[in-house]
């Protein structure tokens, strides 16, 4: 009975994963461009993706200069976030949190820093030494720097 | 059954922790920012969940964290842990966690340090990093071991038995000494690599028990142990690989009048894993092998042994959208593998031949309620009873060894049974 049971819900999964295997559409904003800011006194202009995939996954702590690197992310639920994610660092968000998690709770790092809109985002990334986040490219305006990925 | 002292201890460390935080905003409020920015961060999370088992025959009995097996099932699957971590430099970091567990009689609740370090990064450049860890570390192995006991970072409620035992976890969870870790970033893809010379934890019951069979006077030392992993990790972390292994020393301090000598037990496990994800699935699979050895008890409950296990799991995960994932996972374990079957355990020692592996067969359910609420359900088929608690199962744990002239002992375990199991958690 139990043997039989089992095999009905391995059926069913099955054939969800089956189904499932059709590309996902995404939930994201169209014909919007994300860009990588910083503060405005760093000082460099470009960044590979590899450098600006270890500073978000929180495992590149300091500038070339030795300062540290602050990074500021929105929640991740966000549609901007998600799209920077992928567009950006080319990983998908679910992989990010799972390495924020893995170092938040074993001790071998720190989560980046939440904020809450585009607004704060913007304000924080301005103001904060050593700063990171991300915008949408209509949102940047002369107090803030953008980084080119290569 | 709750063990409300603990829970009751926990919460005031968490105010504890969160007044030390506020104390300077009423000072000055722009205070709390800088601190903020200093790097002191504060996280947490707490769980609860319910087991239950279930067979074909009412005389026979199975029992996972707690009274599973009763009609109610059992509540005595309970997680909290609150951490905290300080930057005060660059390359300097402290981190602590304080953990409270409770899953039958493995765990009965008490709180501990669950790990405590400071790490120091000796050189860092964009593409490289080399430090040093002191103090109490997780201990390094597998793809799931450093978290396991978060349940937001595990695949399922239930983690792999055959590889994440349960029954036998304390020497595996966290170690004291130093640990040493580097790690390399190139277009071809990210190395880590971390190696610990360390003192495991050996000083709990379910230990003493897995270690010799059941309780004696004395007491498990820890020895000198050596554990490492290699991790390589692809496109982001799309293909993720690792080796990892472990040599762990436990000694044995008898009591006046023990019926054991100074033995030893060395475990010396061996891990390959091996991750893909997509944007939508995730396929998991980890192999294990250990040699366990012991000898110079010098009792007959305990004889010299030498023999290898064998573990391995494959594992999919499917997200139908960032609420709902579901997980597929077929587990085995062979306590040796040379006798797969337990055909040569049970004719030696009168003790089930089931008891000698277990093959899991799991479907699961997770559902992000918020992204910091979290429930999941999921059930198990399992064939074999060789990763069940013999704490909560105590068959055999006041007679070593069966009578030939009565084989049979008084509460068998069931060869072939069910586990349902059910979770909240919550993370902050």
């Amino acid at each position: 009975m139990a043997a039989r049971f089992t095999d009905f819900l391995c059926c069913i999964l099955l054939l969800l994963l089956l189904l499932g295997v059709t590309p996902a559409t995404s939930g994201t904003i169209d014909n919007v461009s994300v860009e990588v800011v910083v503060h405005p006194s760093i000082a460099i202009r470009d960044i590979s993706r590899n450098s600006l995939r270890a500073i978000f996954g929180m495992r590149l702590r300091a500038w070339q200069d030795g300062s540290p690197i602050r990074v500021f992310v929105l929640p991740d639920e966000e549609p901007l976030h998600q799209l920077f994610a992928k567009v950006k660092l080319n990983i998908f968000p679910y992989q990010l949190r799972s390495a924020w998690d893995r170092l938040i709770f074993s001790g071998t790092g720190q989560a980046p820093f939440l904020v809450s809109s585009e607004e704060e985002m913007r304000v924080r990334v301005a103001t904060t030494p050593g700063a990171i986040g991300y915008l949408k490219r209509v949102n940047i305006d002369d107090g803030i720097q953008i980084l080119h990925v290569e | 059954m709750l063990n409300r002292t603990s829970i009751f201890k926990i919460y005031l460390i968490l105010i504890g922790m969160s007044l030390t935080v506020l104390h300077s905003s009423w000072i000055n409020a722009s205070d709390i920012d800088k601190k903020v920015l200093n790097g002191l961060q504060i996280h947490g999370f707490l769980s609860q969940g319910w087991t239950k088992t279930t067979d074909g025959d009412k005389k026979e009995k199975n029992d996972f964290f707690g009274d599973s097996s009763g009609k109610e099932g059992s509540f005595a699957f309970r997680e909290l842990g609150v951490n905290a971590s300080h930057r005060p430099l660059t390359n300097l970091q402290l981190s602590m966690q304080l953990l409270s567990r409770q899953a039958g009689e493995d765990s009965k609740g008490g709180i501990r340090i669950d790990y405590g370090f400071l790490d120091y990064t000796v050189l860092t450049t964009e593409t490289k990093e080399f430090g040093v860890r002191l103090g109490r570390t997780k201990n390094p192995l597998l793809f799931y071991n450093d978290t396991r006991d978060v349940p937001f970072t595990r695949p399922s409620i239930i983690l792999p038995q055959s590889i994440y035992f349960d029954r036998v976890r304390n020497f595996g969870l966290a170690s004291d000494g130093v640990q040493l870790y580097g790690e390399s970033r190139s277009e071809w893809g990210d190395i880590t690599a971390q190696f610990s010379a360390v003192f495991p934890q050996v000083g709990d019951t379910s230990t003493e028990v897995g270690v010799l069979g059941r309780k004696y006077p004395g007491d498990l030392k820890t020895r000198l142990s050596y554990i490492g992993r290699i991790m390589y990790e692809r496109d982001g972390g799309r293909w993720r690989f690792a080796v990892s292994g472990a040599h762990f020393n436990i000694g044995y301090d008898p009591d006046l009048n023990d019926p054991l000598s100074t033995g030893s037990f060395r475990f010396s496990p061996l891990y390959f894993s091996a991750q893909y994800n997509a944007e939508r699935w995730s396929l998991t699979s980890e192999y294990a092998i250990r040699h366990i050895e012991r000898e110079n008890f010098f009792n007959r409950g305990v004889p010299d042994s030498n023999f290898t296990g064998e573990s391995f799991y494959v594992q999919g995960i499917y997200r139908f959208n960032p609420t709902w994932e579901a997980v597929l996972r077929y587990d085995v374990y062979y306590a040796d593998r040379k006798d797969r079957d337990g055909n040569e355990f049970q004719a030696a020692t009168g003790r089930p031949d089931h008891s000698r592996f277990a093959k899991d067969l799991t479907v699961g359910l997770r559902w992000n309620i918020t992204p910091s609420i979290m429930m999941r359900g999921e059930y198990h088929r399992v064939n074999g009873t060789g990763w069940l608690s013999t704490l909560d199962n105590p068959t055999f744990q006041s007679m070593t060894v069966v009578q030939p002239d009565n084989p049979q002992p008084l509460n068998p375990t069931d060869q072939h049974w069910n586990l349902f199991a059910v979770q909240v958690s919550y993370r902050f």
